[in-house]
């Protein structure tokens, strides 16, 4: 540990530090465009220039280590001066078309341009023209008029990825980012570059030209597209008042996990938020009694056909088709009612098929929490249409995934004989109409509880979107269901958050104790 | 079409090599090689050069793309570099240049249809006692006027 102080604060830092890391850890912050926490320091922007007494010239806070006793000066003249100077060299050239740039609002050019901008620049010289629209890859755009060459889409493909697709091309004012011609950025985290990008150089396909970042409220939540558990930002749209928007999630962020996803996520995750607005189901589906109409009723139907099995004692004759997309709460109380109180047996799994893993972060389950259900003493056997039961009388069937799996026509085949099939599933499907009644349920950010990581790390997360009109989260419906089996009347009846779930989860399950 | 090196040139690169403690430090030295072979390093000769050094291609644009004495596309037989840096502008150079232009018949960045010149402009050659001056292939020429250019680039065969 040694003393220095930063703008006249004494504070204690370890050996080897950086300047700008000890100023951004006592909270002083300091203009920079290239340096990134993931990647060594680089020096290419010169935003970050700060003052050192006895040193005669400015120094570079990203890549200068601190000394006992050293005086730093981050808001000197001496050093607003410099950064003056920086940006207009950084902007003789940058066309400031941020009215028509995705990144306004999100741009740390456009912040520093606002505060240390000289608004009558000294260039009379008209800009270079240069290519605004290179397709990087599947997803990006690159606007090279817009690029401040800090090389953090190139370190990124080097460094952590391997793939190296871009590069930094010719020199001097000709300089450019670029890949070669015919060799696509391809690879599965490519959606990064546009995260990565400090300015508007690289913008997502997919986000382009869609909305203003200032109008989206990012929302905490996990991924549930892989067992890796990778926390994003849902960023999201309330809409205005005079007018509805045509959906909610306009993109998905890496957020920062030094355990689990450092500052990335892939591709898949990244762009595979339009399910979350697409073809939702919002209504009770009640097939084959009309009677039915509301959320309410439907479940006191639901309860009595359950019930009814278990008055003549024969449980055996209801099949649960679950999936890992459920939280744990949610597996929690279905392992609690159907085969604790229920003692209920054929208890089957639809997921998706396992994809392939990289070294990265992608693991080859494609659901959020299969290593949940295992902990919670679920044997995880994937459903054959085949496994079900001639004697199966009530079916039960979580997700839509099944649709997937199997055709429509084959479902019939299988299902027609079932007197009562319950469906509760996010997305309107085929299914729907061999359902008896379809319970419309919710998608993981429209509900709270917890998912287990592929590496057994428990992970909570509240509801960031409203659920769809009808729409219920399942372990809501579970509670409501434990309390009118009337079974075990007071245990279920506690439940009204995943909270209360998870305190009792951790008092019956020592993995989740921790 | 792969490239081939001659049996001799390989055993340069070799060499070259071999000289390094990392493969990719042997870059620069072995692009020269490529392009004293093959006269030019275009993408394919960049591919080559990459396969040599276990690197990406990517890399060895970076470099070829940095560097101006990689010719990307092939050269003339005679390669003239006009100075058209300061020194070399104050005593006439836009002249000189004016004048080459006109005798061959093409612009910086052009061969001739024979491939005989290839002239282009370079920033300083370091040879302003001379000025202006030029380089041709890897001669310099310096104190340029009209006769001495007629005199030098009639001489060449």
């Amino acid at each position: 540990m040694m003393k220095i102080y930063i703008d006249g604060r004494e504070m204690q830092v370890e050996k080897g530090m950086t300047v700008f890391k000890a100023a951004e850890n006592a909270g002083i912050e300091i203009p920079h465009l290239c340096y990134h926490p993931a990647f060594p320091p680089e020096g290419t922007c010169r935003m970050c220039l700060v003052e050192i007494e006895g040193l005669p010239k400015l120094e570079l806070a990203c890549s200068t280590q601190v000394k006992e006793g050293m005086k730093v000066h981050t808001k000197s003249e001496k050093v607003v001066e410099a950064r003056k100077g920086v940006l207009e060299f950084l902007l003789a050239e940058h066309p400031l078309d941020c009215p028509i740039c995705d990144q306004a609002g999100d741009c740390k050019l456009q912040d520093y341009y606002e505060e240390y901008g000289l608004f009558d620049d000294n260039f009379s010289e008209s800009k270079d023209r240069r290519e605004k629209k290179i397709k990087l890859g599947k997803h990006l755009i690159h606007d090279n008029e817009r690029c401040v060459l800090c090389r953090r889409c190139v370190r990124f493909l080097r460094e952590i990825i391997g793939t190296g697709e871009m590069g930094v091309f010719e020199r001097g004012a000709n300089t450019e980012v670029n890949i070669l011609e015919g060799m696509p950025v391809d690879n599965n985290y490519s959606g990064n570059l546009a995260q990565l990008c400090p300015v508007g150089a690289i913008t997502d396909m997919d986000f382009r030209f869609q909305t203003r970042t200032w109008f989206l409220e990012k929302g905490e939540a996990i991924c549930p597209l892989c067992s890796r558990g990778c926390n994003i930002f849902i960023e999201h749209h309330r809409g205005f008042s005079r007018f509805d928007l045509p959906k909610r999630v306009y993109r998905i962020s890496a957020r920062e996990n030094a355990e689990i996803n450092s500052y990335w996520i892939c591709d898949i995750g990244r762009y595979g938020y339009h399910s979350l607005d697409e073809n939702r189901a919002e209504k009770i589906v009640a097939n084959n009694n009309k009677s039915i109409k509301n959320y309410k009723a439907a479940l006191t139907f639901f309860t009595e056909k359950i019930k009814r099995l278990l008055y003549k004692k024969k449980t055996s004759r209801i099949t649960l088709l679950l999936n890992t997309f459920l939280t744990n709460e949610e597996l929690f109380l279905l392992k609690k009612i159907f085969q604790d109180d229920l003692g209920v047996k054929n208890i089957f799994f639809i997921d998706p098929p396992a994809g392939e893993a990289d070294d990265i972060l992608l693991t080859s389950d494609r659901t959020p929490n299969k290593k949940g259900a295992e902990e919670l003493g679920f044997e995880i056997t994937p459903f054959e249409l085949g496994d079900l039961e001639d004697e199966t009388e009530v079916l039960i069937i979580f997700g839509d995934y099944i649709g997937e799996i199997f055709s429509p026509s084959d479902i019939q085949a299988y299902f027609d004989r079932i007197k009562d099939t319950f469906l509760f599933a996010p997305h309107k499907s085929e299914i729907d109409s061999i359902a008896g009644i379809m319970f419309p349920t919710v998608m993981t950010p429209e509900k709270g509880g917890s998912l287990t990581n592929v590496d057994g790390k428990v992970q909570k997360f509240s509801p960031v979107l409203e659920a769809p009109e009808d729409g219920k989260a399942e372990w809501k419906i579970l509670a409501e269901l434990g309390t009118k089996l009337d079974v075990n009347f007071k245990y279920y009846k506690k439940f009204l958050s995943p909270e209360e779930i998870f305190r009792q989860m951790q008092k019956e399950i020592p993995f989740f104790e921790k | 079409m792969s490239l081939e090196f001659s049996d001799k040139t390989k055993k340069t690169i070799y060499k070259i090599i071999a000289r390094y403690p990392q493969k990719e430090a042997a870059l620069l030295p072995v692009l020269h090689v490529i392009q004293k072979e093959f006269g030019q390093i275009s993408a394919e000769e960049e591919i080559l050069a990459a396969s040599l050094l276990g690197i990406s291609q990517v890399k060895v644009r970076e470099v070829v793309s940095f560097y101006t004495m990689f010719n990307r596309k092939a050269v003339g037989k005679y390669h003239i570099q006009v100075c058209s840096n300061l020194t070399c502008t104050l005593m006439g150079a836009d002249n000189v240049l004016n004048f080459i232009e006109e005798k061959l018949g093409i612009k910086p960045g052009e061969t001739t249809p024979d491939k005989k010149f290839t002239l282009s402009t370079v920033e300083c050659l370091g040879a302003c006692e001379k000025a202006p001056s030029m380089m041709i292939n890897f001669d310099y020429y310096g104190y340029l006027d009209k006769e001495k250019i007629n005199k030098i680039l009639d001489n060449l065969e």
